[in-house]
């Protein structure tokens, strides 16, 4: 909201700079957007007419110009302006003639005295156009005239931003009486004369008391639609509002000023002699000022008429209620309608105006009187007429509750030490009605202060007044309670540290999906929560799944040049269940490229000289699960169910307590082509932790197992067997190999191709066999070596190769 | 100790015995002798021809040594220890010769190689950690060390604990569609606008005290642009218990800038408005990379504006079932995103979003 400084003094007197202003205002919670000067900032500058101009004798740009100030006094000034000419109307600044903060000081030019200055418009802070040349003024002004008051004078024009808390705030008034208490000033309220109202008013019947608390309206007859007086032009138009005539400008002005709302009716539309306020019926139509037509609904709280509605009560005149050209009888209202009922409305139609904007967050009842007599008084000394009576419907007076409190309690909720009398005289200036006489003090705040209901209201009051820099600084007093971490986020944070250890980027998606994305995936969007405001197509739901994102995220990268990516989020994935939302925690990742990626983009730092390509591949992928898993109780089995997006042959479930609760593998070249991914070797994988959470907590530690503490034998162990024999079903066979000893192996090579016979591979292993309690001796090792070739010939049929 | 030498007339020889003194000088000279010889020794062969001369089974220390068996007691009790003491000497300077030459030789070896050590490293793969990760991490650890439990709640929120019991008024512009999205649910739920919910939610199953962190992911719809996120982190805190003032609140966050900032960090509050706290604060920290003296991160205010806090109202407590007689605290919520862009020098808001890993790679 706008407010002026001349306009505020109009209520307070003020001896702060605009910016010394700005800070206290900033102080007490409202924040000043911005500040902008306006008008005339100069002084001693007048009226004259070039009659003469003569070439400097020094110069060849330069003139020497003599003007006609009035009364026959003529000047000789040096002017070096090209656009001169004879009879021009110039500004002509004398000796000693401020402008902003220069003042004029007599000097020669090229050897030849100069009087004064012809001015240009920048010169006079009229402009900031640099522009060339002097300012030529209107050829009927009368010489001498001082022309300061062709431009108004100087003002400050503040921009504040006013919390939804204080719509008292919203008028030079209110902020006058914020200043008021806290410079302990008083607060002059404007000369409002009496006019002994001549006949009745129009009758009132209100039918919503709840909508309308107070109606109070008067007829000025007889006006005349005049323009609005140059000082009211002027602050209209520093306002943001253009000036239209008297009749509206008032009203506008008044609103401006004190803070309530005003209308004023042409009478004429008025029928019936009656004002009806009432909601609207259901699908009543109505046309509001600029042509709009509404469908009104039961909500909709209406200025009415016996025979129909005039006004949108307290957002918008109707189309033809408003003043017009020959309108010569009017109907002024001031009113208090119910915040949320006008709010209601305005929503509804996402209709507003200045009025709607101080209804809809309060106004001062009491003010409303006040309001409309200011306005009628203007009304009748600009425009002229006759008033009549006021008629005030308020059937409830309203008054705050009265609070108790007392000062320590103020202190106690601030953690200040405020003295006792300091906190009275804060008080009393804000209420009239404050009684400090026993230790519980009691304050009833004034009707434009809504907001003070209890003592935490009452001590942000003490704070802003007192000052906030007065709120100490001490030690930090903290209860503590050794809890864990939510289990979903423990295991998010080991997750994604698994995994920046592995070489992944961490990513963070926006949380919306479209249907064709999901669709992609294979998800039913009837599973999914859909966003009824969705901002734009493509983000209708909440995402099921971080895949898209991700793989989103690796055609985007590889776009710009980074072509090994190793990209991983955690973050909840939604799902609806028969309507109702469930959250699930969800770490996914998407990869392609080498496992030692070289780092694009950084390519000054490291780069990849000497670097043999080591594309990721399946197996990369199911070692990089089984570490990031491990110790989870997981298993990793072929995918009973391959998801469309994955490759119909690589894709693995992950399992947990016989839950699938993830899956990884290659992504399918078509997913990877209808997201506009070009290459094929992507892969990924994606896994829910609620089931994990289940088995988890920060303070179980596995104990630490016993290593060996003699050295093991290792053997090799080749052996050739059926292609269709798993490693699985191998090692199914060895681990249930009874032996004396204790052994590990390990898989270090697997065969196919010449030298052995078409649908045969060979196996390689590294037996490492152990005791716990001794030394082996190379006949054990022999013997457990020679029943481990036994069994596995026995079993799957493989031969020792 | 063999017999003495039986004495004819015919070969009758004078033997000079040696007396002790003699056989200190002679150690001296011996000791002296090869010391220089050592000290000038070119290679480590030399250093072990050395050692054969002297210390050998027919070097000079065992020649001289021959002559202690004419030695009385007495003076044996002395040359024993002398000679001994005159062979560890001399194989402590050997010793140290033949280590300077094996150095010596390990070096040349070592001195061959031709590394061009100027050719860039080879790539190891290291993970990153997403820039809101990194601020979002430092300030919960932060708060965390100040005691914050670390608390949850669910995104997809009803309006009761989103709105109702922190006391948003029923026709408060927060509630509109054009600030909270509203989902296709059963029971009528929006994405919580605010990690203000965890506050509604902790403390209808705690009693005080409590402090609570809530860091998490928050919805408003406002289009993606430079400064808007439809998606955004913020952190929440809350501390109730008896005797909570706004002074706590000033002082918890004091402590916990100067953890973020370090120790010249400074705070001030300008009085502000939220429905769920009052008073209510705007926190501003003076400015960390001007020290308040203005520059173009605080648009020459000397302030940053950083997060909004107050004493919790009344009517939030007692929603929640915490008498506010008995029971004060104060709450505070922060933008990760402004804080990280704030630290990260990252302008634009949506950066964050497109998960480039140009910029994700350089933290």
């Amino acid at each position: 909201m706008k407010i002026l400084y001349s306009w505020l003094k109009d209520f307070i007197e003020l001896d702060l700079t605009p910016e010394e202003l700005a800070k206290k205002l900033t102080d007490l919670g409202i924040e000043v957007a911005s500040m902008e000067t306006t008008g005339a900032d100069f002084e001693g500058v007048h009226v004259a007419q070039i009659v003469k101009i003569e070439d400097h004798p020094n110069s060849d740009h330069l003139h020497l110009v003599t003007l006609d100030k009035g009364n026959g006094v003529t000047q000789r000034v040096v002017c070096g302006a090209p656009n001169v000419a004879i009879g021009q109307k110039v500004p002509l600044a004398r000796v000693g003639a401020r402008l902003g903060k220069i003042v004029l000081k007599p000097a020669v030019i090229r050897g030849v005295e100069s009087e004064g200055m012809i001015c240009s418009s920048d010169e006079l802070g009229l402009t900031h156009t640099r522009a060339h040349g002097i300012l030529v003024l209107d050829e009927n002004l009368p010489l001498g005239t001082d022309v300061s008051t062709l431009y108004g004078k100087a003002d400050t024009v503040f921009e504040l931003e006013i919390t939804s808390n204080r719509p008292d705030l919203l008028s030079h008034l209110g902020i006058a009486r914020e200043l008021g208490v806290l410079l302990n000033k008083p607060v002059k309220l404007p000369e409002i004369k009496d006019i002994s109202g001549q006949g009745k008013s129009l009758e009132v019947d209100i039918q919503n008391a709840e909508g309308c608390a107070r109606y109070i309206g008067r007829i000025i007859r007889s006006v005349k639609k005049v323009e609005s007086p140059e000082w009211m032009k002027e602050r209209l138009a520093a306002m943001g509002l253009n000036p239209k005539n008297a009749l509206v400008d008032v009203t506008n002005y008044v609103m401006f000023e004190l803070g309530n709302p005003l209308h004023a009716f042409d009478l004429r539309e008025v029928e019936g002699g009656k004002i009806i306020v009432r909601n609207a019926n259901p699908g009543e139509k109505f046309t509001v000022l600029g042509g709009r037509e509404l469908e009104l609904t039961e909500n909709c709280l209406l200025i009415a008429d016996g025979k129909k509605a005039t006004a949108l009560a307290g957002i918008m005149g109707g189309e033809d209620s408003g003043i017009k050209d020959d309108t010569t009888d009017i109907f002024l209202e001031a009113a208090y309608f119910n915040p949320p009922t006008i709010n209601k409305t305005v929503k509804k139609f996402a209709i507003s105006s200045d009025s709607s904007q101080r209804f809809e967050r309060g106004t001062d009842i009491e003010g409303a009187l006040l309001a409309l007599r200011r306005a009628s008084n203007l009304l009748v000394q600009i425009c002229g007429g006759t008033a009549s009576e006021i008629n005030d419907v308020y059937p409830q007076k309203f008054e705050n509750e009265t609070v108790t409190f007392t000062p320590a309690e103020i202190n106690a909720i601030l953690g200040t030490n405020l003295p006792v009398e300091q906190l009275k005289d804060i008080f009393a200036r804000l209420a009239k009605e404050f009684d400090a006489s026993a230790p519980v003090w009691k304050f009833k705040a004034p009707t434009h202060r809504r907001d003070l209901n209890h003592k935490w209201d009452l001590a942000e009051e003490a704070a802003r007044f007192a000052g906030y820099d007065n709120i100490p600084v001490s030690t930090t007093r903290a209860h503590v309670a050794f809890a864990d971490n939510p289990k979903g986020v423990d295991l998010g944070k080991r997750f994604a540290n698994a995994l920046i250890g592995a070489g992944f980027c961490e990513c963070k998606n926006i949380d919306f999906i479209g249907e064709s994305d999901l669709k992609l995936f294979g998800v039913d969007p009837k599973f999914c929560i859909r966003v009824k405001n969705a901002l734009a197509q493509g983000w209708d739901y909440l995402r099921p799944t971080l895949l898209p994102s991700l793989v989103k995220n690796v055609e985007s990268n590889l776009r710009f040049g980074n072509s090994n990516l190793k990209l991983f989020e955690t973050s909840k994935t939604f799902q609806n269940m028969k309507g109702f939302p469930v959250e699930n925690y969800t770490v996914a990742g998407v990869l392609t490229g080498d496992v030692e990626e070289e780092e694009s983009g950084l390519m000054e730092e490291i780069s990849s000289f000497a670097q043999h390509s080591n594309p990721v591949d399946f197996y990369w992928l199911k070692g990089l699960m089984q570490t990031v898993l491990r110790g989870l109780d997981v298993t990793l089995v072929p995918s009973k169910n391959v998801p469309v997006y994955m490759h119909p042959k690589i894709s693995m479930d992950i399992l947990q307590g016989g839950k699938v609760i993830g899956v990884f593998g290659k992504l399918h070249p078509l997913t990877l082509k209808a997201f506009g991914i070009k290459i094929n070797d992507v892969w990924a994988f994606e896994f829910f932790t609620k089931q994990l959470e289940k088995n988890y907590s920060a303070r179980d530690f596995k104990p630490a197992a016993a290593i060996a503490v003699f050295p093991p034998s290792f053997r090799d162990l080749s052996v050739v067997l059926d292609d269709t024999v798993t490693y699985e079903q191998l090692t199914d066979t060895l681990d249930k190999t009874p032996l004396e000893v204790e052994f590990f192996y390990h898989v270090i090579d697997v065969y196919r191709g010449e030298h052995l016979p078409a649908g045969k591979k060979s196996l390689t292993f590294s037996l490492a066999f152990f005791k716990k309690d001794g030394t082996l001796k190379d006949k054990e090792v022999d013997a457990a070596f020679a029943r481990i070739v036994e069994q596995l010939k026995t079993h799957v049929g493989a031969v020792l190769r | 100790m063999g017999i003495p030498p039986r004495l004819t007339r015919a070969e009758f020889t004078i033997i000079i015995y040696m007396t002790i003194l003699e056989f200190k000088t002679a150690c001296e000279t011996l000791a002296q002798q090869y010391k220089t010889k050592i000290s000038a020794a070119t290679s480590a062969t030399e250093v072990e021809e050395l050692r054969v001369a002297s210390l050998g089974r027919k070097g000079a220390l065992t020649e001289l040594l021959k002559n202690l068996k004419d030695f009385s007691i007495e003076d044996k009790k002395q040359a024993g220890p002398l000679g001994n003491a005159l062979k560890a000497e001399l194989t402590a300077v050997l010793d140290e010769k033949a280590q300077f030459f094996a150095t010596q030789e390990i070096n040349e070896e070592l001195n061959k190689v031709n590394l061009d050590l100027t050719l860039p490293g080879y790539p190891v793969a290291c993970g990153h950690k997403h820039p809101l990760s990194v601020a979002q991490d430092r300030m919960t650890d932060i708060l965390a060390r100040l005691g914050f439990e670390w608390a949850e709640g669910p995104w997809v929120e009803d309006e009761k604990h989103n709105f109702d019991l922190l006391n948003v008024p029923l026709h408060h512009p927060a509630r509109d569609a054009q600030d909270t999205f509203f989902v296709d649910t059963k029971a009528p739920l929006v994405l919580r606008s605010h990690t203000s919910n965890v506050q509604s939610r902790y403390m209808e199953k705690h009693k005080p005290p409590l402090r609570i962190m809530a860091p998490g992911r928050v919805f408003r719809n406002d289009s993606l642009d430079a400064t808007h996120s439809p998606v955004f982190h913020q952190i929440e805190g809350l501390y109730v218990d008896k005797n909570v003032s706004l002074a706590d609140l000033k002082s918890d966050l004091t402590a916990f800038m100067k953890g973020l900032f370090g120790d010249k960090a400074e705070i001030r509050f300008r009085p502000s408005f939220f429905p769920f706290t009052e008073p209510s604060v705007e926190v501003d920290v003076k400015c960390v990379f001007c020290q308040g003296k203005g520059c173009n991160v605080c648009k020459q205010n000397g302030w940053i504006e950083m997060l909004g806090a107050g004493v919790v109202h009344p009517n939030v407590l007692k929603n929640c079932g915490i008498d506010p007689n008995e029971f004060s605290g104060y709450a505070f919520g922060m933008g990760v995103e402004r804080l990280a862009m704030m630290m990260l020098n990252i302008k634009d808001i949506r950066a964050f979003y497109e998960n480039d890993v140009r910029l994700l790679k350089q933290f």
